[in-house]
């Protein structure tokens, strides 16, 4: 078990609310999808690879199967997805720093959420109510969403380059690929292998790959 | 808030960088201590000589500082030192990971590999090192005054503590008893705050709250308002028992309160310049640079090597001669706020300052919110959790400059509350990575643990929309290595004279 996979940490928080006061969060869910400036510091910051927020009620909390039996429960519940870049605590404090009231909107509802500063009350807060990664599969190792990003925006500059320019005289061929370098400068970051962000995860990849080799 | 803090119970060397203050001599020594009582005298012995923060006296009349020494005494311990005096459990099991492993323990978080690797290090870090005491001098014979005192404590202990060799030195020693340091001189003899490399260094450092004449210095050091102004950063930041960044107490803080309260964690490196490969480097990657081989070693660091100029301020040559002439015509106060007072917020692009270069890495000020407006709380967000106050000098001597197997580089000395969470960070996802720049894994020119099998690269932006390609610095080899160091506690000096007794009680 780990949470991490190549360069993404998965996080799960499931945190209880009390059903009456579910619509209170779908509104607050409602009005930041509409006003995207409210979701631009979580957009702005550089780790983030994926982010959801869901709202599971009181009575429609998954089975995996309809011979599992329906659980009697008190609280509906939010469920915090996220994947992000680096280790636990290297997200959790910049994602207090950069956006605390965006935080505190979305889990203010939610019950014994402490608010985002000061930071160990909050720490406790996720780690109680995470439920750690049993299974994590990373078909792109290598890639954080900022990868993906430029290179979605490379291929498509080199698409379009070799549409316009292959055929030009050397001089314009020239002064287009230069263009086209200008225009790519800010998303030609190599990609290797990430740096290893918490011990403990990579022992257990060592231990791992010891298994596969025996 | 502001706070007073207790100058007199603070070590020194956490509020002074004491080459700011003339010392322009320092040596570190390195001890096991061998017996818990005879080693708690020792401590003791050393503590009535150690340097507190007290500001030093200007003029007779000033009764609240101190005079200024001929030599300064600061004192610190790793986790195993701790225990080798017998600190009780208790207190020993309330300190951090980082601190408790050690640094070589850490070579994977910090990219000591190949040859910054810990079985490279200078044979002294094969042993468990257990204190480390500076002394900071006017003079090197003040140093040598100091030195041979403690040699006496050391002896006076009758088996308590042992000094610790295998320093590398100047004449291919392997076995030195203490780590020398000193400022470089230029031809005519004058100190110079030049690293070897050839830039100039100690410019800035941060600026928290409680240390004195904060206003004057606070510009482009402290933390960036969304104003636009610089406030000191939250003392706890620096200093256990103090309110951090967070508005709490640092979580690292082992008990009791007093043993913590007012000390802090450095982290020692004993850094290797390697002068022939960046001479050589910079020589052959200025050949097809657009520019002066100045600007290239500026664009490297992210400050002009002759006086510090911030190249963010004077991207080229031309800029940078119209720098010069207004800041010859500066005054004092001018000057500093010349060289420490800016932003990356202009240069989203990095066409003046690019994203790799040293001092933009390693302290990105607000530009992380890549000019998105408001993006964040507060436009250091991603940057005010994660200072260091830098406390080193060079060290050694390049006798040839084509060569790298000479013995000269930096002691480099970094204090905050939290190691993993300040240096430890910047280390591994500043420097050796830079997903946090969008750049992928592109390593920091200067220090980035480059692989010569694998060798990186870097993008220098030029001016967008410009048409004119941007610069790729290409196949860097490794121009820092390791040659060891560990993590250490400087402890207040109240702590200090509870540990000499034996007194440290968490109950
Ligand atoms: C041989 C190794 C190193 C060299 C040659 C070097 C050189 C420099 C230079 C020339 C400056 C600009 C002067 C100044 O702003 O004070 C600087 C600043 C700085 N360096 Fe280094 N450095 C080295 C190692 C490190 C390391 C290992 C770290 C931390 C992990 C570090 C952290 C800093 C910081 C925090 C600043 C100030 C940046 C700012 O606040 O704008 N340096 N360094």
């Amino acid at each position: 078990m780990s949470n991490i996979a190549g360069k993404a940490y998965a996080m799960n928080v499931i945190t209880p609310i009390r059903w009456y006061m579910v619509w209170i969060n779908r509104l607050i869910f409602k009005i930041a999808l509409n006003r995207p400036s409210t979701l631009k510091g979580l957009i702005t910051l550089s780790l983030i690879h994926y982010a959801r927020w869901v709202i599971i009620p009181r009575n429609a909390f998954p089975r995996l199967d309809e011979n599992q039996p329906k659980e009697d429960l008190n609280y509906a519940y939010m469920l915090f997805f996220s994947n992000f870049n680096g280790s636990w605590d290297q997200y959790v404090d910049s994602f207090t720093f950069a956006i605390p009231a965006g935080l505190d909107l979305f889990w203010k509802w939610n019950v014994r959420y402490p608010k985002s500063v000061p930071l160990t009350p909050f720490h406790d807060y996720i780690r109680h109510n995470q439920i750690d990664t049993a299974h994590y599969y990373n078909a792109y190792p290598m890639a954080a969403s900022n990868d993906v990003k430029s290179a979605k925006k490379v291929k498509k500059a080199l698409i379009d380059f070799n549409a316009v320019s292959s055929d030009k005289a050397p001089d314009d061929f020239l002064k287009d690929y230069n263009k086209l370098l200008n225009d790519l400068q800010l998303q030609l970051g190599e990609m290797k292998p990430t740096p290893i962000v918490s011990l403990s995860s990579y022992e257990v990849k060592k231990r791992y790959e010891q298994t596969q080799t025996h | 808030m502001t706070q007073n803090l207790d100058l007199t119970d603070i070590q020194g060397n956490i509020i002074k960088a004491y080459g700011a203050y003339n010392y322009q001599k320092a040596r570190y020594l390195f001890l096991r201590i061998d017996k818990g009582d005879k080693g708690r005298k020792f401590v003791g012995a050393i503590t009535t000589k150690v340097t507190s923060a007290v500001p030093w006296e200007k003029s007779s009349k000033d009764t609240d500082s101190a005079v200024k020494p001929q030599a300064t005494t600061n004192i610190a311990f790793t986790f195993a030192g701790l225990k080798a005096l017998e600190l009780p459990m208790a207190s020993l099991r309330g300190f951090p990971e980082d601190f408790i492993m050690g640094m070589a323990k850490r070579k994977d978080i910090l990219g000591d590999d190949g040859p910054s690797d810990p079985q490279n290090w200078d044979n002294i870090w094969k042993e468990e090192v257990h204190a480390w005491i500076s002394i900071n001098g006017q003079s090197i014979d003040a140093v040598i005054k100091r030195y041979d005192w403690v040699l006496e404590q050391i002896k006076a202990s009758d088996g308590g503590v042992t000094l610790l060799t295998g320093h590398r030195g100047e004449n291919g020693e392997d076995d030195l008893p203490y780590q020398d340091a000193s400022v470089l001189y230029d031809a005519t003899g004058t100190p110079t705050p030049k690293e070897h490399f050839g830039y100039t260094d100690g410019i800035g450092d941060p600026v928290f709250e409680g240390q004195i004449n904060v206003s004057a210095r606070v510009l482009g050091r402290g933390k960036l308002t969304r104003e636009g102004n610089w406030e000191p950063l939250a003392t706890g930041e620096f200093l256990l028992g103090h309110v951090d960044e967070a508005m709490e107490y640092p979580q690292t803080a082992p008990a009791p309160w007093l043993l913590a309260l007012n000390g802090t964690y450095m982290v020692y490196r004993k850094l290797h310049e390697n002068i022939g490969t960046f001479n050589r480097f910079l020589e052959e990657q200025s050949k097809h640079f657009p520019g002066s081989k100045e600007m290239l070693a500026a664009k490297f660091a992210g400050r002009w090597r002759d006086n510090g100029a911030p190249i963010v301020n004077a991207p080229d040559d031309e800029s940078k001669e119209r720098w010069d002439k207004q800041y010859a015509e500066a005054d004092e106060a001018g000057r500093k706020k010349m060289l420490t007072d800016f932003t990356y917020n202009q240069d989203i692009t990095g066409a003046k300052c690019p994203y790799s270069a040293h001092i933009r890495r390693i302290n990105p000020r607000g530009s992380l919110e890549y000019g998105v407006k408001d993006a964040y709380d507060t436009p250091g967000a991603l940057v005010n959790r994660r200072r260091i106050l830098r406390r080193g000098l060079p060290y050694g001597e390049v006798k040839d400059a084509t060569r790298d197997d000479g013995n000269h580089g930096i002691i480099f000395m970094a204090l905050n509350v939290d190691i993993q969470r300040q240096f430890e960070f910047i280390q591994q996802q500043w420097i050796n990575y830079a997903n946090d720049f969008k750049e992928g894994n592109d390593k920091e020119v200067l220090l980035g643990n480059h692989d010569a099998n694998n060798p990186g690269k870097v993008v220098l932006q030029v001016e967008p929309g410009s048409g004119k390609p941007p610069h790729f610095v290409s196949k860097i080899p490794r121009l820092v290595e390791t040659r060891g160091g560990d993590y250490f506690f400087i402890p207040s000096i109240t702590a200090l004279k509870l540990i000499a007794a034996g007194m440290v009680d968490p109950t």
